[in-house]
């Protein structure tokens, strides 16, 4: 049994990828993106059925984390509908080094701008003021909780709506965008001119997906051992820093178990000790940065997402026979 | 003594040398160097369908070449801080010289030619005052360095030869030095400039506002009369700064910019340009895109390919080169696959003539 376990490991590592469409993609789509646009089209419905009935934030909240969550199980995909239109950052601005989002909807409200009013309209509205961050600091705004009656109320419910138009979108056309990946390399295939870009693609996006939880999730809030930034974290005012980190890697862990046909136990041990380190953390925000010992923690997660991201490049991205783009690692 | 048959067999090698067009190396539209999938890197000819026309080895990855006007001749740079180029007689598919840089310089990867191929220019950096050069050589006498001039600022890196023999140089401004590699010694202060001159010195000098010092301008395309200029954002990312410029001889800088969410998915990054058929277009193969604008700085599209980065004029339209082997059509139709050979085609697709 171990003998041939061996030898079937050596053909997988001799032969290059062959068939009409590389290894795992089939296994990505099916399993992994196609379930998780939908539930994010449900659950973003459900937040902007919610918000229509009651706009309150206490009311408003629950499915809020619900859509978010669902969110960040696609949020790496950012490629072909996540793009279309800069989707992915109308749903999710950020990183917001400008404070761009506050003042866009520090705009909206002060001009109680009628646009809330129109949803083509609204559609046009900066990728700043929409989405779940322009959402979070309407639901968990400093200066307390807003009327029913108010413009706030109206900007909540145009938010919410604006969210679950583009997560339909985003549903629908990854029906059509499916069959794209899976017939990589046949004739008509304009997007996808060989089988190995399908694999190529959705191997780039989970290598993205772990560089932005340890730059970005992480290394924002982290910045510098005598200039650590706490009010860096992503998603602080909700109190979901840590939640987003946990969500992404969980979706990005799937992704890898998605996309490997063979035993990648490497992969499968750095996702596990990344996940359970950040687990461990239990500071919401990552307000531990700026306590030494605190911070030590949150840069021993950060290792943990770059061991992985190692990891998937050594064992699913030889198995793929792909690696990070020639000329956008490393040009001049 | 000259023999009888010896004097005639200079003769004849004397006659046959000037001669040779690129007609001779098979009338390629555009030369791109790659890396082939057992780890070799190559010069490849071009087609402008795509189509293989000549294939010749390269010693180790470089950055761009430059085509001589006429005469089949490929000068390859060393990737920077090289401190060598070859002139690759692309007919015989053999090395005709090996430039070295001077004593204390090195190359920065781009060169051009001048009067009507009779000089290469050269960007340079004096590495012990960090000052950027330009370097002249004859080609009449096997590449001869004939003398050099300031560039008008630091890191000079693409030159372009103008009508009229006016040379646009990008001076992207970053400070680097060989003994630190590639590493950017002064991204606090870095001050970029768009140099025009000639042989003489650098006649004209644009700098961006303040706020965009870190705009780092690196690549040029012209259609003879708009020159378009690429940069790279050296600041923290995500950012949405703009990544093309348009500038005519005396005037104000155009900032070319694509909505927000684009804007950002460039990844701070260009490239490459070209401008043709009254459009602009520079890639980022970190965005995966290329982005198109009017020549009055009007966005027009988001063309979407994986790792793309080379990009040069093909009739009214354009044509680019990846990372994953695919040389694609870019026209009003958008983007159209022309061929997939099996190599990482290297930053650099330029158009000969």
């Amino acid at each position: 049994m171990i003998r041939s376990l061996a030898i079937a490991l050596c053909l997988t590592a001799a032969i290059p990828v062959a068939g009409p469409v590389a290894a795992g993609v089939p296994e990505a789509v099916q399993d992994h993106i196609l379930p998780r646009v939908e539930t994010f089209a449900i659950q973003a419905r459900a937040l902007a059925v919610n918000a229509a009935a009651d706009c309150t934030a206490q009311a408003v909240r629950p499915s809020f984390d619900n859509a978010w969550d669902a969110w960040l199980g696609i949020s790496h995909l950012g490629f072909g509908p996540l793009e279309t239109d800069g989707r992915a950052l109308a749903i999710a601005f950020w990183p917001d080094k400008r404070g761009m989002v506050a003042s866009t909807v520090a705009g909206l409200l002060r001009d109680a701008d009628p646009v809330v009013d129109d949803p083509a309209g609204f559609a046009e509205v900066s990728v700043a003021g929409r989405g779940f961050f322009a959402l979070e600091r309407l639901l968990y705004a400093e200066d307390g909780s807003y009327d029913r009656d108010s413009y706030d109320c109206r900007l909540v419910q145009a938010i919410a709506q604006d969210l679950s138009r583009m997560a339909g979108e985003i549903n629908a056309d990854w029906a059509d965008y499916a069959q794209r990946l899976l017939t990589a390399g046949e004739a008509g295939n304009t997007a996808y001119l060989s089988d190995k870009e399908a694999a190529q693609r959705l191997y780039t996006a989970l290598m993205a997906g772990l560089e932005f939880d340890a730059d970005q999730r992480l290394g924002r809030p982290l910045g510098s051992f005598d200039r650590p930034r706490p009010e860096r974290a992503e998603a602080r005012r909700a109190g979901r820093s840590l939640r987003n980190l946990e969500q992404s890697l969980a979706a990005l862990n799937d992704l890898a178990d998605a996309l490997s046909d063979a035993p990648t136990p490497v992969t499968d041990a750095a996702f596990a000790q990344a996940r359970a380190q950040a687990q461990d953390l239990q500071d919401p925000v990552f307000a531990m940065v700026d306590d030494p010992s605190g911070r030590l923690k949150v840069e021993i997660v950060q290792q943990s997402v770059r061991a992985a991201q190692t990891a998937v490049s050594a064992e699913i991205g030889t198995q793929l026979g792909v690696g990070s783009g020639f000329n956008s690692a490393d040009g001049d | 003594m000259t023999t009888r048959r010896g004097f005639l067999a200079s003769l004849l090698a004397s006659a046959a040398v000037p001669r040779l067009s690129w007609a001779d190396a098979g009338d390629p539209a555009y030369l791109a160097a790659a890396k082939e999938p057992d780890g070799q890197y190559a010069l490849f000819g071009l087609s402008a369908a795509g189509q293989d026309v000549f294939r010749i080895a390269l010693p180790g990855r470089g950055h761009a070449a430059t085509a001589h006007p006429s005469a089949p001749e490929a000068v390859a740079f060393a990737r920077r801080p090289g401190t060598f180029a070859l002139v690759i007689d692309c007919a015989s598919g053999t090395l005709a010289h090996r430039l070295e840089a001077p004593e204390g310089h090195h190359f920065y990867g781009h060169g051009a030619f001048l009067d009507g191929g009779a000089v290469l220019c050269t960007t340079e950096n004096h590495i012990d005052s960090g000052e950027g050069r330009i370097g002249f050589w004859s080609r009449s006498e096997g590449y001869r360095r004939i003398g050099s001039i300031p560039s008008g600022g630091i890191g000079p890196h693409e030159i372009l030869a103008l009508p009229g023999d006016v040379l646009a140089v990008a001076n992207g401004g970053i400070l680097t030095h060989p003994d630190h590699g590639r590493e950017k010694l002064n991204l606090d202060t870095m001050r970029p400039n768009l140099a025009y001159a000639t042989m003489q010195g650098v006649t004209e000098r644009v700098e961006l506002q303040l706020d965009l010092h870190q705009c780092s301008i690196r690549h040029l395309a012209t259609d003879g009369d708009t020159l378009a200029f690429a940069m790279q954002w050296q600041g923290d990312l995500p950012d949405p700064a703009p990544l093309l410029g348009l500038h005519r001889r005396g005037g104000a800088p155009v900032l070319c910019q694509a909505d927000l969410a684009e804007q950002l998915a460039m990844e701070g990054y260009a490239g490459s340009v070209a401008l043709s058929g009254g459009q602009v277009g520079i890639t980022s193969p970190r965005g995966g895109r290329a982005h198109l604008f009017g020549l009055d700085g009007a966005f027009k599209e988001t063309l979407h390919r994986t790792d793309v980065c080379g990009l040069a004029a093909r009739g009214h339209g354009m044509i680019a080169t990846d990372g994953l082997g695919g040389v694609m059509r870019l026209g009003a139709d958008g983007m159209t696959p022309l061929t997939l050979a099996p190599r990482a085609w290297d930053n650099h697709l330029v158009r000969i003539g």
